[in-house]
């Protein structure tokens, strides 16, 4: 990891809220199919900033989702590069790749994802075990306590209702303390009601914890409670 | 390794990892029950069958047996004792005589087995572990009549001069050959020289006989340099009673085989289980890599979770399998008389190793594949995983079940065949599932609702079901090959010696006196084997060319088969024998008065005779030329008079013979002997009885050894349904949810699985029908050396047993699916 030029985080993080964290160079994602070849993203140039908080919206098979993953180094584009927090994902492999997700990012996803053989406390504990710290087990019982779930701590998923599996995935995606936050239709499994508490909940702890926010969300009311909104449309970026 | 073991943790207590532990322990414990059961049973068995032998080898010699292999065979620790056999006559006091077999022996004799004596001919006898006292004959309970001797009295062997001191019943090793005919005379070996009997020319058999280490006995033989000296031939079971030594040879394979068919079944439930946790790890691998799993860290943690996993289920395989021996043993401990030695080693090492090998055979290429989801998947689900490696996942799966085949059975026929018959087996079974799941479909639009679903259910999952029907059909399969062959071996060993089966024979009968006995065998034994007459003789040509020169050009290969110049012992007979077959040529008419002579199969075809050619006989010194008019095939086991060669009626009738025949007496109405004997004193009675009951309690051992590895492997074959049953269990649950949440009701539900294992099980059985077929065909005729046949009833049976099976395996798999309401179904999917 020495070889990357990462941006340090926790205490010694800088404060300038203008530091580039995300940067795209000419991304695009193309795949065979057959019908010939599909240019899923194109020419996507793009630069978020340390703290701010991007929706990126579109209609279901705008590529979206696709540059929320590539984004996350999740999923590598065809053509392009992109960096975050001082990582070239595009130079990197995904043994790499892996490591600078651990450190460096958290994630919130649609449909929960919460392991289901793992208790809430344990899947907030996860990403801790993963980086092999000891003392992880305090700081997911805090982390459920914050989104309001100290008395679920041995709940099994498959005994939780959809707002609390969604609210144990936010201490999840926060229990790393990422510099950058992603969450793929944080709200799309959810009532309105319910809703707009996880969206309470999000910018809360986003606030509380000075992260990045990247969503992509279909909620008006989500995307207008982030500070930018791209708009993209058959795989390049319209707005 | 704290991650690992927490992980273990974590999906064994969410049930996760289950079925891949049962599965492993089933295959360890499978494997380490047989084979222990089969270690002890075998070493039993062997210690058992060398009671036959009175040791556990024996080098035999018609000339002394040098003092040289004696310091050998002490020098590696072995015991020895001395035998010397011969014929010869005895003398009473009163000048009556009678041919004898006698046997002299030294210290130490019998190595292995017990005597057996009674003071009184004919009454139940005690075991002793005395011998004559030099000066002293112990005298088969026959001869007390015919010699009109008792206890006390003495007889001429020779020169020497003797006491009868006893009444011999039995000794361990007396029914080696039908040509050690006399009744027994045991005496001591240091008594032979005052006999004088020792001459050159003398027909002498010399036995020396050896005890001890199996290891010690090879480094003996091979020391000595036995095999290559001609004088001299070295004998365990199996070479000395060829009956006992296939019949043990038989049981080994099969339970080996059975045993490899255990693991082979708990395998396939090992991969089974493994690709279903796999499977259903995607989303976890998923998640674990968004949150900074790298690959590696992947890849450890599921390697290291199998080496946690295998560990467990190797030690409770390992643990459950002593149990379950100890189990069987306990159970069958009231049948099992013989006392059955300590295990060794090997069992255990067997079962570890298995265990380690089903897991890296079968568990590990589908965990290996984990490493390669793709984190996307965590957004995109249809960014599904590259699907395992098929040539990774099957290489290592077939290269386990070859090593494992190999290296359990320790013969590379039967694996090949057994996995010859598997893969052809799968080519034919994917063929015939494609087209039975296609009829499914058909049939289907004509049907009920609850049917249609299903019926289109096994169309729409197609290539998952003929995966189903493949493993189901090579499960029940393996099943049916066990069940047939079982039966077949088993039908087989039965009929060596049929119940009932003469156990005495009485030879030396002369003409006069063939009516009278006859009568009286009519009046006192159930079952007699026909009287013939014996007249010995030998082939001197055939077809004009000397036996000799005949011999060398058209002899088989075959060493030990009969040899056409040696004396013979000849009938002839009007009609064929009851239990001869004709395999060639027709039986002739009484009234042709042509000198005609009917061969046995076997004898003719190792001799290169056939029908037509024209032998010539010298008989008691007379030349008689007879020509070859049909060919038999003889029942060897049914103790009956059996013979090569049969004249017909007037070939043979002008040369002077004595008569024979075989006879069923009770063991209660033994005194008959006494009466028989004492108004025949010429004949000869020869016991068979004793021989015919340890041939009868080492197949009923043998049988019940079998029948347990058959239920073991039913339950290794019940394993791999539930696993099969288990790994379609979330393709259905999500379906079955859906069409709850549409309006399905329970009923249709329950309906429409019950309509889909039972279609599943009966194609399946169909297919597992026809693969069986095809094995035990090729296992029978190939390896078991039995006769081939077709089983009509399997191809009702099969299906109907496929179809219940997995009707009840799966429903009984499934019953959550049926009673859980759909909203929790959905929930429990996410």
């Amino acid at each position: 990891m020495t070889a990357l030029n990462v941006i340090p985080k926790g205490e010694d993080e800088p404060e300038t809220m203008d530091a580039v964290v995300i940067e795209t160079r000419s991304v695009a994602k193309i795949v065979p199919t057959a019908e010939g070849e599909l240019a899923i993203l194109e020419g996507i140039d793009l630069e978020i900033n340390a703290g701010e908080s991007v929706a990126i919206v579109g209609a279901s098979g705008s590529g979206k989702t696709t540059l929320l993953g590539i984004l996350a180094g999740l999923d590598v584009p065809t053509a392009g590069t992109v960096s975050l927090c001082g990582a070239e994902l595009t130079a990197l492999d995904e043994e790499e790749r892996a490591k600078v997700r651990g450190e460096q990012i958290g994630f919130v996803f649609q449909t929960f994802q919460l392991l289901g053989s793992l208790t809430a406390l344990e899947n907030v504990m996860l990403p801790a075990e993963l980086r092999g710290e000891a003392e992880a087990e305090q700081d997911a019982r805090d982390l459920l306590a914050k989104v309001g779930l100290a008395q679920r701590l041995d709940h099994y998923p498959r005994q939780l209702s959809g707002g609390e599996q969604q609210r144990v995935a936010i201490a999840r995606a926060f229990a790393s303390r990422p510099n950058v936050l992603f969450a793929d239709e944080p709200t799309g499994n959810l009532d309105t009601r319910t809703g707009a508490t996880i969206i309470d909940l999000l910018f809360e702890l986003n606030a509380e914890f000075d992260t990045t926010l990247v969503l992509v969300t279909h909620d008006d009311r989500l995307a207008a409670r982030c500070g930018r909104v791209i708009e993209i449309d058959g795989g390049r970026i319209v707005g | 390794m704290g991650f690992i073991l927490r992980l273990a943790w974590r999906d064994w207590r969410g049930g996760e990892l289950g079925l891949l532990v049962i599965a492993l322990m089933v295959a360890v414990g499978t494997v380490t029950a047989v084979s222990l059961f089969v270690d002890r049973l075998h070493q039993a068995l062997l210690k058992e069958s060398a009671t036959f032998l009175a040791a556990d080898r024996y080098i035999g010699s018609s000339a002394e047996i040098p003092e040289s292999f004696r310091q050998a065979a002490r020098d590696l620790g072995l015991e020895t004792a001395d035998t010397l056999s011969f014929p010869s006559m005895v003398f009473t006091a009163d000048d009556r005589n009678s041919l004898v077999s006698v046997k002299a022996v030294g210290p130490g004799y019998p190595l292995r087995g017990v005597l057996r004596v009674t003071d009184v001919p004919f009454t139940p006898p005690v075991v002793t572990t005395e011998l004559p006292e030099p000066g002293e004959v112990w005298l088969d309970g026959r001869l007390f009549p015919s010699l009109g001797v008792a206890l006390g009295d003495r007889v001429e062997v020779g020169y020497a001069t003797l006491e009868i001191t006893r009444v011999l019943t039995s000794e361990p090793d007396r029914g080696g050959s039908m040509y050690d005919l006399g009744p027994r005379l045991l005496m001591r070996i240091e008594d032979v020289p005052a006999t004088r009997v020792v001459q050159p020319g003398s027909r002498l058999s010399y036995r020396l006989l050896l005890k001890g280490e199996e290891g010690a006995l090879e480094t003996l033989k091979a020391d000595l340099g036995i095999e290559e000296d001609p004088n001299f031939w070295w004998r365990g079971i199996r070479e000395s009673s060829p009956t006992i030594g296939s019949a043990l040879t038989r049981a080994e394979s099969f339970l080996l085989l059975g045993g490899l068919l255990g693991v082979l079944l708990a395998g396939v439930a090992v991969a089974l289980s493994a690709h279903r946790y796999a499977r259903r790890h995607y989303d976890h691998v998923g998640v674990l890599k968004t949150l900074g799993a790298t690959p590696n860290q992947i890849l450890a943690s599921y390697v290291g979770l199998l080496a946690v996993v295998g560990g467990v289920a190797v030690s409770f395989g390992l643990l459950v399998g002593s149990g379950l021996h100890l189990a069987i043993v306990a159970m069958l401990q009231s049948i099992i008389p013989v006392a059955l030695p300590p295990p060794s080693v090997r069992p255990f090492l067997l079962g570890a190793v298995t265990g380690l090998i089903c897991a890296i055979a079968f568990a590990l290429p589908p965990l290996l594949h984990l490493k390669n989801i793709s984190p996307m998947r965590v957004i995109r689900r249809d960014v599904g995983a590259a699907p395992p490696s098929q040539i990774a996942s099957y290489g290592a799966a077939v290269a386990g079940s070859l090593g494992l085949l190999i290296w359990y059975s320790g013969s590379i026929e039967l694996t090949a065949w057994t996995l010859l018959g598997t893969l052809g087996a799968l080519a034919l079974f994917g063929a015939l599932a494609t087209v039975l799941l296609r009829g499914g479909r058909v049939v289907g639009m004509q049907a009920g609702s609850g049917l249609r679903l299903a019926l289109a259910g096994l169309q729409r999952r197609r290539k998952e079901n003929t995966a189903q029907i493949l493993i189901f059909g090579l499960a029940i399969m393996l099943l049916l090959i066990l069940l047939l062959l079982r039966t077949a071996l088993l039908d087989e060993w039965r009929n060596q010696v049929p119940e009932n089966a003469p156990n005495h024979f009485a030879m030396n009968i002369s003409p006069e006196d063939v009516d009278e006995i006859g009568v009286l065998l009519e009046a006192n034994s159930r079952e007699q084997g026909g009287l013939f007459p014996m007249i010995r003789g030998r082939i001197t040509a055939v077809n004009g060319i000397p036996a000799k020169e005949w011999e060398a050009t058209h002899r088989s290969e075959m060493e030990d088969g009969p040899r056409l110049s040696s004396g013979r012992n000849l009938t002839w007979a009007e009609d064929m024998p009851d239990d001869n077959a004709l395999v060639a040529g027709d039986w002739w008419d009484a009234a042709d008065t042509r000198a005609m002579v009917s061969l046995e199969d076997d004898y003719a075809e190792d001799l290169g005779l056939s029908i037509g050619d024209q032998l010539t006989f010298d008989i008691g010194g007379e030349t008689l030329d007879v020509e070859v008019v049909n060919l038999r095939r003889l029942n060897w086991e049914s103790m009956r008079p059996n013979f090569f060669i049969i004249f017909s009626p007037g070939a043979l009738e002008s040369f002077p013979a004595t008569w024979m025949t075989s006879f069923y007496l009770e063991r209660d109405n033994k005194q008959f002997l006494n009466e028989l004997l004492s108004r025949f004193p010429t004949i000869t009675v020869i016991e068979v009885d004793a021989i015919i009951a340890q041939v009868q309690s080492i197949i009923a051992r043998v049988t019940q050894a079998v029948e347990l590895v058959l239920g073991l492997v039913l339950a290794s074959g019940v394993l791999v349904l539930i696993a099969s049953i288990h790994a379609s269990r979330d393709a259905r649950l999500s379906e079955h949810a859906l069409i709850r949440t549409l309006g399905g009701t329970r009923r249709l539900i329950a309906g429409s699985l019950t309509a889909e294992f039972a279609a599943l099980g009966l194609f399946a059985g169909i297919v597992a029908v026809v693969g069986a077929e095809i094995t035990v065909l090729i296992l029978q005729t190939q390896v078991f050396e039995l006769g081939a046949s077709v089983h009509p009833w399997l191809w009702i049976t099969g299906p109907l047993i496929g179809a219940l099976l997995i009707l009840v395996v799966g429903l009984l798999g499934t019953r959550q699916l049926i009673a859980a309401p759909p909203i929790s179904v959905l929930r429990g999917l996410n």
